[in-house]
Formats: C-alpha cells, sequence, structure tokens
C-alpha cells in the first residue's frame, strides 16, 4: 500500500490523528487480532473522552464488567454507563434491568435520549456481536446510530455519536470485515514490531480521499495514550548498496553522444515533413539545375507516342 | 423499441418518425399519416433532454457527462439500466450518480432517488452546478490547460500527426438539449432542485421492522423499492396510461449502493448467502418495470464486497450497461508514472445490443479519468502517453533517448526511422493512422508462427487490438 505514510511521528499535526480519532465521529472500527490486542486501546480511547466530559456507554459482551471496569479510577468508572450482555446474554433471568431487544435494542435506546451532548458508543465487541446477529441488521443498526447526527432540521438536536467497536479481524471473512469497513468512517488496523504496537489510521471523510497515517503508540498501565516515535528503523535503500548503479552506457558498441557540433547540426535540420517558408521559396523558385539534366530520348519504331491512341499505329 | 412502443399508440408516430430519420433518403412523408392517431399536435414529439440514436433508432438520454455519453453510443437508451460498479472508496461513483440526477434536473425530467445510506434530499441538496454558458465554458478551458505538464507545450516535431488527432473530449459546441457539463465543485441552485418534480425512497424510513425472509424471495426493501418505483411509473403516466393528458416526459431512477448490507441484503457479507437470488430477482423485475415505461435508471453497487463472484456475473448480466470504476487510491499503480496524471481507470465492461446482433464495443481498452478541481474528464490512456512523445517508445529505447546528447534524439535518422517502423507494429490506436498497404498474409501453420506482435491485419481488417495495456494483471 503506496499511500502516505507518515510512520515518523515528527511533528505535532501528525500527532493528533490518533488523539482526534473521536472527534470525527461516526464509526471507528478497532481492528486488531491475537498478536496485537486492541481491547487496552479501546480502554484508552474511553478514558480520554470520559475525561472530556462526554457520556460514554459501553455495551460489554466479551468480558465481564468486573474485568472491563479494572484498571480505571474511580471517577472514570462513575462516568461509564456499562450495559452487561455478558453475564445473560439470552436474558434467562429475566430481571427487570435487563434491556429489552439485546444489544440492538440497547443501541436505539441509546440513540433515542433527549438530552444533548456528544456520546460515545463503545462496542466490545463487533465480533460478538457479528456472530450472533446477522451481519445486515448490524450494519444497518450501526449506519442509523452513526449517522442520525447528519439529519439536519427539525430533530432535537442530538449531539455527535462516535462508536468504537472493536473486531477481532481473525475471526471472520473477509464479507463482513468488508461490509463493515465500508461503513466506518475511522479504521485503526493494530500491528507492530518488536514490542512496539502500531496503529494505522484509515480516515475516510465522506468525500474525500481517504488518508491515512501509521501511528506508534503504547498504552501505559493507567490507560492512558502514549504517542511515540516508530522504532529505529535504518530507510532501506531502494536498491541494494553491496551492488553499485550500473552505467549502461560504458560498452555500448555504437556511440550516444553527440558533440556540440552535432547538435547544432541535428537541431538546424529541417525534418521532410516540415514545411518552413524556406522550402516553400525553394519549390517555388526555378531551379537552378534544371538546365543541366535532359532527358535524351529516341522513340524506337514500334514506340507509341501517342499514348491515348492505341490504334496508332495500325495501318489501315 | 418496445419501451416506445408501448407507450401508447400516440408514440407510434415518433417511434416511425424517428426510425425514418436514421435512412439515407432525405425524402420526407408528406401529409398526416394513414395509421397515425388524432393527435393534432406535431408528429415528431420530442422530450426534452431526448435524442434518438443514430445508430439503431433508441431514444437516448445523457447519463450527464458527454464523454461517458460518447463511449456509450451516443447515450443511455430509455429503458435501460446503467450499473456502476463502485471503486474501492466510493468516492468517484457517487459523482457519475449525481451528474445523472443533475441533467434529469436541467432537462425537466422527473427523478426517482431511492438510497439506504443518505436521505434523497441531502443527495439533491448536493448535486453539481450546469455549466450553462460560455463564460464559464471558457473558465474551465483555461483550468484544462494550467494542469497540462510543459512537456506537451512543445510541438511535436517527428510525431507531429499526433497533434492533430481529436481529443477524446470536445469541449465544444454542445448542443444545449442533450449533455452538460458539471462543475463538481459549486452545488446546484436551489431553485432548480424546488422547480423539479422528484421523489424520494429512504429504506430506513420505509421498511421499519425487521420482517422475516423466506428463501428465495425478495428482500423486504427490495419488494418496498419495487412497489414504490411501480407506483410512481403509473400514478405520473410514464407507461403510457394517460396518453392525451399531458406532456410526456422521462423518469430517472436512481439506486445507490444496492446490494450493500444496508439494503438488507447479505450477498456482501458472506460467500455462501442463504438469499443470494433477491438481488437478481429485484434487476429482473426492476427492468420489466423500465422495458414498459419512458425511464431509464442508473444503479451504483459495490461490487467489490460480493464475495461470490457468480453473482457478480448474473448482476452484469442482467444489466444493460455495465461501468466499472477502479481507483488508484491506495493499490499500487498509484505511483505507476504511466497513471499519473489520472485518478483511476474506467472499465467499460458491457454495452448492450438493443435491436441489433451487435453492439458497439468500443475498441479502445484503456480509459481512465481523473477528476480536477471542477470536472470529471475521462480520456484514453494513450493520450497522456502520447502528449510527451518519448513515452510512446519502449522503455529500453526511452532510456537511450533520456541521455542528455543522445544521437538517438528527436530530429535523428536512427530515431525517425525507428519510429516509422515502431509506429508501424504498434497497437490499435497508433495503427489507425498509420496505414500498411499490405496486410500480414501468414502462412504455413496459423497461430503459432505468428510474429511477435500483435496481430493487426487479417483480410484487410483488425482482428485484434490490444491496448497498450494488454499485459495481465
Amino acid at each position: 500500500v503506496t499511500l502516505s505514510e507518515g510512520a515518523r511521528a515528527g511533528t505535532g499535526r501528525e500527532l493528533g490523528m490518533l488523539d482526534s480519532l473521536l472527534s470525527l465521529g461516526g464509526l471507528v472500527l478497532l481492528r486488531d487480532s491475537v498478536e496485537w490486542e486492541g481491547r487496552s486501546l479501546l480502554k484508552a480511547l474511553i478514558k480520554k473522552s470520559a475525561l472530556c466530559g462526554e457520556q460514554v456507554h459501553i455495551l460489554g459482551c466479551e468480558v465481564s464488567e468486573e474485568e472491563f471496569r479494572e484498571g480505571f479510577d474511580s471517577d472514570i468508572n462513575n462516568r461509564l454507563v456499562y450495559h452487561d450482555f455478558f453475564r445473560d446474554p439470552l436474558n434467562w433471568s429475566k430481571t427487570e434491568e435487563a434491556l429489552p431487544g439485546g444489544p440492538l435494542g440497547a443501541l436505539r435506546a441509546i440513540c433515542k435520549r433527549t438530552d444533548p451532548g456528544p456520546v460515545t458508543i463503545a462496542l466490545d465487541s463487533l465480533s460478538w456481536l457479528l456472530l450472533h446477529l446477522p451481519c445486515t441488521t448490524l450494519c444497518q443498526a450501526l449506519h442509523a446510530v452513526s449517522h442520525q447526527d447528519s439529519c439536519p432540521g427539525d430533530s432535537s438536536p442530538v449531539g455527535k455519536v462516535s462508536v468504537l467497536g472493536l473486531l477481532h479481524e481473525e475471526l471472520h471473512g473477509p464479507g463482513p470485515v468488508g461490509a463493515l469497513s465500508s461503513l466506518a468512517q475511522t479504521e485503526v488496523t493494530l500491528g507492530g514490531t518488536k514490542g512496539q504496537a502500531s496503529a494505522h489510521i484509515l480516515c475516510r471523510r465522506p468525500r474525500q480521499r481517504p488518508t491515512d497515517q501509521t501511528q506508534w503508540f503504547s498504552i501505559l498501565p493507567d490507560f492512558s495514550l502514549d504517542l511515540q516515535e516508530g522504532p529505529s528503523v535504518e530507510s532501506q535503500p531502494c536498491s541494494d548498496p553491496h551492488i553499485p548503479p550500473v552505467d549502461p552506457t560504458t560498452h555500448l558498441t555504437f556511440n550516444l553522444h553527440l558533440s556540440k557540433k552535432e547538435r547544432e547540426a541535428r537541431d538546424s535540420l529541417i525534418l521532410p515533413f516540415q514545411f518552413s517558408s524556406e522550402k516553400q521559396q525553394a519549390l517555388l523558385r526555378p531551379r537552378p539545375g534544371q538546365a543541366t539534366s535532359h532527358i535524351f530520348y529516341e522513340p524506337d519504331a514500334y514506340d507509341d507516342l501517342d499514348q491515348e491512341d492505341p490504334d496508332d499505329d495500325l495501318d489501315i | 423499441m418496445a419501451a416506445v412502443a408501448s407507450c401508447g399508440s400516440a408514440s407510434t408516430g415518433s417511434a416511425v418518425a424517428t426510425a425514418s430519420k436514421s435512412n439515407v433518403t432525405s425524402f420526407q412523408r408528406r401529409g398526416p399519416r394513414a395509421s397515425g392517431t388524432n393527435d393534432s399536435g406535431p408528429r415528431l414529439v420530442s422530450i426534452a433532454g431526448t435524442r434518438p440514436s443514430v445508430r439503431n433508432g433508441q431514444l437516448l438520454v445523457s447519463t450527464g457527462l458527454p464523454a461517458l455519453d460518447q463511449l456509450l453510443g451516443g447515450g443511455l437508451a430509455i429503458g435501460t439500466v446503467l450499473l456502476i460498479e463502485e471503486d474501492k472508496y466510493n468516492i468517484y461513483s457517487p459523482l457519475l450518480f449525481k451528474c445523472f440526477l443533475a441533467e434529469g434536473i436541467v432537462n425537466g425530467h422527473t427523478l426517482l432517488v431511492a438510497s439506504a445510506k443518505e436521505d434523497p434530499a441531502n443527495i439533491l441538496q448536493e448535486l453539481p452546478a450546469p455549466l450553462l454558458d460560455d463564460n464559464s465554458k471558457k473558465e474551465f478551458d483555461e483550468d484544462v490547460y494550467n494542469h497540462k505538464t510543459p512537456e506537451s507545450n512543445i510541438k511535436m516535431k517527428i510525431a507531429w500527426r499526433y497533434q492533430l488527432l481529436p481529443k477524446m473530449e470536445q469541449i465544444g459546441p454542445v448542443s444545449s438539449r442533450f449533455g452538460h457539463y458539471y462543475d463538481a465543485s459549486k452545488r446546484i441552485p436551489q431553485e432548480l432542485i424546488e422547480a423539479s418534480n422528484w421523489h424520494g425512497f429512504f429504506l430506513p424510513e420505509k421498511v421499519s421492522s425487521t420482517l422475516k425472509v423466506e428463501p428465495c424471495s425478495l428482500t423486504p426493501g427490495y419488494i418496498k423499492l419495487l412497489q414504490f418505483i411501480q407506483n410512481i411509473i403509473s400514478e405520473e403516466g410514464f407507461d403510457g396510461s394517460n396518453p392525451q393528458k399531458k406532456q410526456r416526459n422521462v423518469l430517472r431512477i436512481g439506486i445507490q449502493n444496492l446490494g450493500s448490507p444496508l439494503w438488507g441484503d447479505d450477498i456482501c457479507c458472506a460467500e455462501n448467502v442463504s438469499n443470494s437470488h433477491s438481488l437478481t430477482k429485484f434487476l429482473y423485475v426492476l427492468r420489466g418495470l423500465l422495458r414498459t415505461s419512458l425511464s431509464a435508471c442508473i444503479i451504483t453497487m459495490p461490487t467489490h464486497l460480493i464475495q461470490n463472484k457468480a453473482i457478480i456475473a448474473r448482476v452484469t448480466n442482467l444489466s444493460d450497461i455495465v461501468i466499472g470504476l477502479e481507483s488508484f487510491i491506495g493499490s499500487e499503480r498509484e505511483t505507476n508514472t504511466l497513471y499519473k496524471d489520472y485518478h483511476g481507470l474506467i472499465h467499460i465492461r458491457q454495452i448492450p445490443r438493443l435491436n441489433n446482433l451487435i453492439c458497439d464495443e468500443s475498441d479502445v481498452k484503456d480509459l481512465a479519468f481523473k477528476l480536477k478541481r471542477k470536472l470529471f474528464t475521462i480520456e484514453w490512456v494513450q493520450d497522456n502517453y502520447l502528449r510527451q512523445e518519448r513515452n510512446i517508445y519502449p522503455p529500453g529505447f526511452s532510456y537511450l533517448l533520456k541521455q542528455k546528447d543522445s544521437a538517438w534524439g528527436e530530429g535523428s535518422l536512427q530515431h525517425s526511422t525507428f519510429l516509422m517502423s515502431f509506429l508501424a507494429k504498434a497497437t490499435a490506436f497508433a495503427s489507425r493512422l498509420v496505414r500498411h498497404s499490405e496486410p500480414l498474409k501468414q502462412t504455413g501453420s496459423g497461430r503459432i508462427h505468428q510474429a511477435a506482435g500483435p496481430r493487426l491485419w487479417h483480410d484487410g481488417r483488425r482482428q485484434e487490438a490490444p491496448g497498450l495495456l494488454g499485459i495481465p494483471l
């Protein structure tokens, strides 16, 4: 992939991309894998948006609530609204606090809220939802949630909604992953080398070219995000440094170079199809060589002098 | 064409008139036709924004891009479906979609916009503004010339005939009734939208609950859309049900992102789909509706997401014109010097055979598009090649030319003779100009012994004319 790679996190402008993930709104897809897990990045982003004063709703389906909340400070924990679908996913215990409609019902209920202000919804995880719900239903629900703020006018002014979804890439085929990434505004793919995690962020703004950036980071124990420069990567030279570049013109059997005089002569050459005024004059002027060349022709007895009458030599 | 003929008897006059326009004779019928109706209006009823095709007499509408109209043989025939395979990040296909709709507004056609992603009212707000007067034409002419590379301003000395070639896009007198240019950076004026008649179909509003879908039937979203289209066609008389009442008009239908999961169709989500015939049935029924009415339809489809290639093949067969957009973003072609001025390739995958045995397949395979600040242009990739004279040569030779004092530079004898012989053997585009008088007759056993080099001449006609990019990728 040859998109502009900002692998060196040098300027402050580039550092901002991971920070501003949530400010764009819409669906942010965090794609992780077994080697590079994404839940810590998800928690770091949740912490950041909670510190910004946004409302944070979490649909926890994959891990228990205690496990999810550990590592957060108490004030952040108090701000998080946790909808637990891990303990009782099929609602067998039929208690009052269970939300009707399952995870999608909870999503729609969050959207129907009336208080303004930006909202961050974290889905932990989208893979769980994909395995339990049909993909089309999930896509439609995510689209409805993340594009709610784009309707102008009559509806009550609700704030921007960001949906953070954690997706385990290896669990799904290219179909669901492709469908979800076509819906997503931002896609963060986690990777890394040698103990250093990196996030490849692909940002799709609605009618512009997608921009991407690779950001090296690490997550501190209190789930704050530490942006870093990449590991010291020696820039690979394009060609192998052991082989010097070969100059192919050295052992040719013909001459590739022109001397100055030859070049002048070449530039002043008039090509046969170029019709310049000199050529026109040369053609119009009576040619001086005309008098010197004559054609002497002695007709035979059998020659036709009159080309048009073939019977001229008939003797009738 | 069945569509025009079945639109009531009032249209037989115009159907025959359009057919007679394509006759060679200049004899005109005088007096009323014997089989004509009592319609006292003009016999040649022309609907604004349409024109008959000179090839097969079909009634054509413009797609909104005059260059695309040229490639499709004049325009989009009424009653047919234009399918656009979206590019990967869905940046350029919405522009084609919007140009089609904007053309409808400018010509006064009725619009029907269906989408599961965006509200149709928002789509209409974002249509590009038409370039209607000469001042703006001059504006974007300058825009065109500013972007030319400095090398192209050098007059060509050897390959001078290429300067006389017509450019792909005739930015010249475009008839104001058919085909307009649109400015992608400006929005259409609000009064044009308000003056137009349009109907919108936004799926989340129409289908609120998830119904149980029986296998081998259409998904609810598709059923609703077909019913909506059918209602509009019959209510507004596009199928000839109210022949005498009002001026006939064309219905332009635009369906965005068909087949994506937002329509409730899971062909993009899984390879073995439980209901894989939903989309194909939809297209079949839609084509039936279109053929019996004065309408034309544009559909954009994210085929790069469809997992099962058989479905793509079926969808292609069920559509009339199929155009694929392939953008260079994120692919390795972005750095290829051949493509450096372009944003992507256009593949014309299918052109219909309407009342014909053959279709008007263009022999130029390498079309590329670019979205300049204002305008969306389509060009042959060879044009870019040929504008830089050096690049029409094979890579090894162009290396020799790039040497500073090369004896193979322009104007030298070696250069000229090489050029003549190379061009003589070159691909279709160049061979149109450099004509050989003797065809290559192959003796002995056929294909194996044919020389390297494209098979250009056989019985005096070109048999295969691969593009410059005929390399399997």
